[in-house]
């Protein structure tokens, strides 16, 4: 009597094979093909490198502009009121006793002229000039932070000419200075993301031209694997991982490019932000380098899917 | 014995233009026919609607119990792994050896078998066509009559139910087309449905195999095997 001898799990083998066999097609066939075609896909890898670079670093000076306009708009609302140097204690108790009563005051804190001084020093381009007088030519300030901005301007009035305050430059208050900056930031937003979107649009054209290109130079391949019968996203996948390993080359060299670029003017002018634009730090640019990572990655492969959609499907 | 191949009243419009009109066929599994006619009779366009690389504009295709005619696109592939096709221009992948060119075919069509299998179906269907010591030649070191026996190893290495050929000898000398088309005959005796559309009357009275006539898109004249003698187009 003969022996019956079945092959070990058959069906879990042939399961393997099959992801094996997809996962060659679809990426190490790519791969091999992303290199065979790189001269064709070097000058869009270029390009994109480029484009994705100036995108991480219009994004970190966007994130920039936006912590600046968020920190104007903290500082608006506050109020220093300057104080005479001979202003007798109890005239600027009396002043400070007054300000806190008042229902649209939320706080009232004190700035000394030595404190003053500190605090001018650390201000970019402000320490050399508060060195350079020989005697200290900031005054105290009663620094008043309102409930709502709109209140600025009539507390402001209302508080010049007291006994206690600097006739010459009785507040900081400065009508329209905070309009104009936001208005400024406004604009540079705006042309910024605009600016963005023309470099995605030229990266999207970029990257498909050279997936077109493959495309084309494969014709013949490909119309042979669609008469043997390969299935649809055996014919399109590959040119998707293709444009996809183009973007995320592309996103990596430019967000490593971004985040050094990013760290070495942070750290360059550390002081600066930290007063003008605080949380613009090494973790800001990192995540910029993310962003222009995924970005190229996305860009990539929506690139190559448009094309791959209009080269295939016609 | 139902039939494997089969149009039903297909017709196959551009614009005005009638490239077939009407066509009613069926091929039973393991019969061979030509498909003989004038240019622009309609050959290719029969076998393009076959192989669905076109759509016929009204009437049916029925391939292997599909409808080939209603086919959604990304069921197209299931139809291709049914239908073998071999082409005048061969179209083989010219950086591809034949045994490479032959697995191409199977890798693409089969996920699920592995490389040793791959390989030796591929070369077994090299020797069905007697090229299994040209294995590891590039088509561009092998005669015409080679490519085309490796476009066949390539077009039957996954047993399709349906074999069409498009002028299979069109580039070939007389001695070299008649080892092609007796080969596609020794296939069609496995039982796959042979059908070639061919200029080479010769050929055609030699095999003594069924005869379907096509003149001016309309199927004028179906000869059975063993009884073709004039030939309707050809004798006008």
């Amino acid at each position: 009597m003969g022996v019956v001898l079945k092959a070990p799990f058959p069906r879990r083998r042939r399961l393997l094979t099959v992801v094996r066999n997809t996962f060659r097609h679809l990426f190490l066939d790519s791969a091999r093909a992303w290199i065979r075609n790189l001269g064709a896909t070097g000058p869009a890898l270029g390009s994109m490198t480029l484009l994705l670079l100036l995108s991480g670093l219009v994004g970190l000076a966007a994130f920039t502009m936006q912590r600046l306009a968020a920190t104007q708009a903290t500082d608006a609302a506050v109020l220093h009121v300057y104080l005479r140097d001979d202003a007798k204690p109890a005239d600027v108790a009396a002043l400070r006793a007054r300000l806190g009563s008042d229902r649209r005051v939320a706080t009232v804190g004190y700035t000394s002229k030595v404190a003053a001084l500190q605090r001018a020093q650390n201000r970019p381009g402000m320490g050399e000039l508060a060195g350079a007088a020989e005697d200290n030519p900031f005054p105290a300030s009663l620094d008043v932070r309102l409930r709502s901005v709109s209140d600025v301007g009539a507390l402001a009035g209302s508080v010049s000419g007291g006994p206690a305050v600097d006739p010459i430059l009785p507040t900081s208050y400065d009508p329209g200075a905070s309009d104009r900056i936001q208005k400024a930031l406004l604009v540079i937003g705006i042309a910024g993301g605009a600016f963005l979107l023309l470099l995605g649009f030229v990266a999207v054209a970029v990257t498909a031209n050279s997936i077109r290109a493959a495309i084309l130079a494969r014709q013949s391949e490909l119309a042979i694997m669609q008469l043997v019968g390969a299935p649809r996203w055996m014919v399109r996948g590959p040119f998707l991982v293709e444009g996809a390993m183009t973007g995320a080359i592309a996103g990596f060299a430019a967000g490593v490019v971004t985040l050094v670029a990013g760290v070495v003017v942070v750290a360059a002018g550390r002081s600066t932000f930290a007063q003008i634009a605080p949380g613009v730090d090494v973790g800001v640019c990192l995540l910029a380098a993310a962003f222009v990572f995924l970005a190229g990655l996305l860009l990539g492969s929506g690139a190559s899917l448009l094309s791959v959609h209009r080269q295939l499907e016609a | 014995m139902p039939a494997l191949v089969e149009l039903v009243g297909a017709t196959r419009q551009y614009g005005e233009f009638v490239a077939l009109d009407d066509v009613h066929l069926a091929l039973r599994p393991g019969e061979m026919a030509f498909l003989v006619g004038p240019s622009g009779a309609g050959k290719t366009t029969l076998l393009k609607l076959i192989n669905r690389e076109i759509r016929p504009t009204s009437g049916e295709v029925w391939i292997d119990g599909l409808p080939v005619h209603a086919l959604r696109p990304g069921r197209v592939a299931d139809l291709r792994r049914r239908v073998g096709v071999v082409y005048q221009d061969y179209k083989l992948l010219p950086r591809l050896t034949a045994l490479e060119n032959v697995a191409f075919g199977l890798q693409v069509s089969d996920l699920g078998a592995s490389d040793a299998e791959v390989h030796d179906r591929s070369l077994d269907a090299l020797e069905a066509v007697g090229l299994g010591d040209r294995a590891g030649s590039f088509p561009a070191e092998l005669s015409g009559g080679q490519q085309q026996r490796v476009a066949i190893a390539r077009a039957v290495v996954a047993q399709p139910a349906v074999v069409v050929a498009d002028e299979p000898t069109g580039n070939l000398d007389l001695e070299t087309a008649w080892q092609v088309v007796r080969l596609l005959e020794q296939i069609s005796r496995f039982g796959t449905t042979v059908l070639i559309a061919t200029h080479n009357l010769d050929i055609v009275r030699r095999m003594q195999r069924r005869v379907l006539t096509l003149v001016d898109g309309r199927l004028v004249r179906d000869q059975p095997a063993g009884r073709v003698g004039r030939l309707a187009w050809a004798s006008s």
